[in-house]
């Protein structure tokens, strides 16, 4: 057995043009890796019957671009034509889509091959992903710990290295916190550089579709595919196109950054803070001037947070009514009926918290008092967020608050979730860029993450500055690797 | 009776637009149930609205007809409700920002003008259509997310009657301005009226009725509702904020439900649709492609002296009130618009044809009227040769002449059959000069008649008298 799938994209590259190796066989050793790795249960559908077809028709084709013949995973919230998308939930089990998200129709233009749709919290809420119709998938770092959420079955299938590339989707952190607790590189890209044409919405004002990989440039190279406006998602930015793999390689001495108080704050565990601090003084030797200093409002993200992104959840979540598509009740005795229970029997208990909450908070007089009031408390952190960047190249922090915890921790806290990405969620709220990166393990060798956020459409220099620290830091993170 | 009557109506109506509002779906009537649909009717999961630009410049047109002050820089708001017919569980709508606001629509009963104030007009995705039977429903969704304008107008009307004329003054400024056919019976307009009687100051409460399938049956609706709340009020009960439907066959109003406090539709802003801003190039264009509105049409028709009989059938044959504005100004308007609303008119309507399909050029209708005047045509001949000139393009003389019907104009000829008839009639010679102008008359037709009417009848009268008092 071959071990293709542990070579660089590029390297993958050189051998596929030269015809070393095909697409066929990346597949199969993808799905191998797959059936090795069940115990994660990073996927929900595998696309086995499609992807070699796909996989099969390639050969003798042109190598036209660096992804081609790729194989990828795809989140099960992102929809793909003729192959399930569940969203993790009961209500889609059975949900076959008539068309394919934007981004998916992407991936198929440059010849990648879609190997399964991954694991989640149900509709992307929550952080471990436990909140899964189908099971909590499990991080390959220590199979007793949670992937994070919600993108946590990407983040497991990056991690274990089942296939290079996965999409995740970010609302909240979904994509940057389960890439810190698993130890890869995610990216959420600036709000409307990505099209979320067939994403199905969570808080849409917020949510963002972008890469998980091993490492940098192969996450630039994935966003290079993804990025671009779409006449199908009104919200999608015609900022010009970009290779965002352009400026990796170059120095970063003399940049600047800050790293807000708030971030080093006594709601972060002491190891990650202590490999902060390392990381602050590795920047300086390196050129780099770090300060400390506040973002004002960042402190109430959480809170805008679940006014914002609930309220646009009860709404988006509305349609799944067990009228046209999904799950159904069984002999309803009238609409009211059909409704309630196809609702009551299809969401889990996560979902229909927040869809009772947001509705709370847009009904009647609270959609001024809550609603309105977060939209402009949102505005002026956006504005602050802009004043930093007036001074700073980027602002820096630790992705989480912790390391990833046991699977069995309890989840009778509905709050411990938003904790958990509270240092990520200020970046979705000023539609942002964000990127993680693993920059260390504690002493469980569990991974710890570096957040990096960037000016809007800045991401090519966050490329730059996140490929400069993962060369200068060359850290294992091949879970195999270790062992 | 002292009690006051305050009626509120809010219509809405189906823009003429070849897509919907929020996708790329076609927008027609009467097309194959669930034929014009795409993910974003059907409200699929990842589907997102996109922006009819050619709908909103629809709505602005509407709006300025109504004399509205326009939002140029206007969001979308989500109206949050679930009901089958409503595929994403909320319809887009503008809450916070309609696009015309503060419009008012001009009114007469009764020779008394009153102008209604128009509150706002705003867009919006109509729902799916729903059919029952006992045990199950269908829906079809070509419906879902046609185009709609909502307008509410304040509460200012006192009479069915004034309702009546509001919807109809509506309806035809929709129809003159293109935005709406106004078909109330296939849906594309639907009225809702508000109804409330009070015998102070105050208003008293009101109840909707929903859905009234007629103009006529709008003011039965409100007589017969404002009937209803003043025997509740006079028995000493109360009103209470209530929908209703109007029952035709049964002549009355009936409840539907009680309507809940606060219905809350949870409304707020469409996170998918940015702000969309009108920009001064839009709203010259639009101003540009406003046509003559009735109004004015009116105003034009009295200015030149047409009955208000014929003004009023003008109006209602768009066509025709088109044609006319092509005229030119120094025009005999009274004698063409009979000739339009008489002969041509009846023709239109037994070949249906529309008086662009013919051949009856506005400058070949001019010279007519212009002959006509001059007394080169008789209204005789013109029924006679009228067919011809809306079906062929021979010039005038030369149907006349085809016809068989000479024109006669010259004295000598003329004088001879003058002289002929009056040989002939001795009595009625006779007769006209004991005073019996009766008499002048018979002899008149008695010379169109040997002329097959081709004689000029102010050159034959001219002789006729010449000769009789000589």
């Amino acid at each position: 057995m071959n071990n293709y799938l542990d070579l660089s994209i590029l390297e993958l590259h050189t051998l596929l043009k030269e015809g070393k190796v095909t697409p066929l066989q990346l597949v199969l050793e993808a799905f191998d890796r797959i059936e090795n790795e069940k115990d994660l249960n990073a996927f929900i559908t595998l696309n086995k019957e499609e992807a070699l077809k796909e996989a099969k028709a390639l050969e003798g084709k042109e190598v036209d671009n660096p992804l081609f013949g790729i194989p990828i995973a795809v989140k099960d919230n992102i929809l793909t034509n003729d192959l399930r998308t569940t969203c993790a939930s009961k209500i889609l089990e059975n949900f076959i889509p008539i068309y394919d998200a934007t981004v998916v129709q992407k991936l198929k233009e440059k010849h990648m091959i879609i190997v399964g749709k991954t694991n989640m919290d149900e509709f992307a809420m929550g952080s471990t992903s436990r909140t899964s119709y189908f099971g909590a998938p499990k991080n390959p770092w220590n199979k007793t710990k949670i992937t994070g959420g919600s993108s946590g079955g990407s983040a497991a299938t990056i991690a274990a290295r089942l296939v290079p590339l996965a999409l995740g989707t970010d609302t909240g952190g979904s994509i940057r916190q389960p890439a810190s607790y698993c130890g890869l590189v995610g990216m959420k890209p600036t709000y409307g550089r990505v099209s979320r044409y067939g994403l199905v919405a969570f808080g849409s004002s917020l949510d963002q579709i972008g890469p998980m990989t091993r490492n940098v440039m192969e996450n630039a190279l994935l966003l290079n595919v993804i990025q671009g406006q779409d006449d199908h998602d009104l919200t999608s930015s015609y900022h010009e196109l970009e290779d965002y793999t352009r400026l990796i390689g170059k120095d970063i001495k003399g940049m600047k950054v800050g790293l807000p108080n708030y971030f080093m704050s006594d709601i972060v565990d002491s190891s990650i803070k202590q490999k902060i601090e390392d990381l602050v003084a590795l920047l300086e030797t390196h050129g780099v001037t770090v300060e400390r200093m506040d973002i004002d409002y960042i402190e109430n993200a959480v809170t805008l947070y679940q006014i914002i992104a609930m309220g646009e959840a009860s709404s988006n979540l509305a349609r799944f009514d067990g009228v046209r598509y999904g799950y159904r009740a069984e002999n309803p005795e009238n609409v009211e009926d059909l409704y309630l229970r196809t609702r009551e029997e299809g969401f889990g208990d996560e979902v229909k918290r927040r869809i009772m909450v947001g509705s709370y908070l847009l009904s009647g007089e609270n959609a001024k008092i809550y609603y309105d009031k977060a939209l402009s408390i949102r505005d002026d952190m956006k504005k602050s967020f802009e004043k930093a960047f007036e001074k700073y190249d980027f602002i820096i922090g630790p992705t989480t608050c912790s390391v990833a915890y046991d699977l069995s921790e309890s989840t009778d806290d509905p709050m411990r979730s938003f904790l958990d990405d509270v240092l990520v969620i200020p970046v979705n709220m000023a539609g942002l860029p964000g990127l993680n990166l693993p920059i260390g393990f504690n002493d469980e060798h569990m991974p710890i993450g570096l957040h990096i956020i960037g000016r809007a459409f800045d991401e090519a220099r966050m490329y730059q500055f996140a490929s400069y620290l993962e060369q200068t830091l060359k850290l294992e993170l091949d879970p195999k690797g270790v062992k | 009776m002292d009690y006051k009557t305050t009626v509120g109506i809010e219509i809405h109506c189906e823009l003429k637009t070849n897509s919907k509002m929020f996708s790329h779906g076609a927008n027609g009537y009467g097309a194959t149930a669930n034929s014009n649909i795409t993910e974003i009717d059907l409200g699929y999961p990842g589907s997102l609205p996109v922006l009819n630009k050619g709908a909103i410049l629809l709505a602005l047109r509407a709006a300025l007809v109504l004399n509205c002050t326009i939002n140029k820089r206007m969001h979308f708001d989500r109206k949050n409700y679930f009901y089958p017919d409503l595929p994403k569980g909320y319809q887009i709508t503008q809450a916070r920002t309609p696009i015309g606001v503060h419009g008012y629509v001009e009114i007469e009963v009764n020779g008394v003008p009153k102008k209604i104030g128009i509150h706002d007009i705003h867009i919006e995705e109509d729902t799916a259509k729903s059919a029952h039977s006992a045990t199950s429903s269908l829906l079809d969704f070509n419906r879902a997310g046609v185009p709609l304008i909502e307008i509410v107008t304040e509460p200012d009307m006192n009479s069915p009657e004034e309702a009546m004329a509001y919807v109809e003054k509506l309806r035809e400024l929709l129809l003159y301005a293109d935005i709406s056919d106004c078909k109330i019976e296939e849906g594309s307009m639907r009225c809702d009226v508000n109804v409330s009687v009070s015998k102070t100051e105050t208003l008293g409460t009101r109840a909707e009725i929903k859905n009234i399938g007629s103009i006529s049956n709008v003011g039965l609706a409100i007589q017969k509702e404002v009937e209803h709340q003043i025997e509740v009020y006079e028995q000493g009960g109360t009103i209470q904020e209530e929908t209703r439907r109007f029952d035709e066959k049964a002549g009355k109003t009936v409840l539907m439900r009680v309507k809940e406090t606060g219905n809350d539709y949870r409304y707020f802003p469409e996170p998918d649709i940015p702000f969309f801003e009108l920009t001064d190039e839009d709203m010259e264009m639009v101003q540009k492609t406003i046509p003559v509105l009735p109004n004015e049409r009116r105003k034009f028709y009295k200015e030149k002296g047409i009955s208000e009989i014929n003004q009023n059938k003008l109006i209602q044959n768009r066509d025709l009130s088109d044609y006319l504005l092509t005229a030119p100004e120094e025009l005999n308007y009274v004698v063409t618009s009979n000739i339009l609303l008489g002969d041509v008119l009846a023709y239109l309507n037994k070949t249906r044809k529309k008086i662009e399909e013919t051949h009856l050029s506005m400058e070949k209708l001019t010279k007519v009227v212009q002959m006509l005047d001059e007394g080169k045509l008789t209204n005789k001949i013109l029924k006679e040769i009228l067919e011809d000139l809306l079906e062929t393009d021979d010039a005038i003389d030369e149907v006349i002449k085809k016809h068989g019907i000479t024109q006669m104009n010259d004295t000598d000829s003329l004088m001879t059959v003058v002289k002929q008839v009056i040989n002939a009639n001795p009595e009625s010679v006779s007769d006209y000069r004991n005073g019996k102008d009766r008499a002048l008359k018979y002899l008149m037709g008695q010379i169109m008649k040997e002329t097959k009417g081709g004689a000029n009848p102010a050159l034959v009268n001219q002789l006729l008298v010449e000769e009789l008092t000589k």
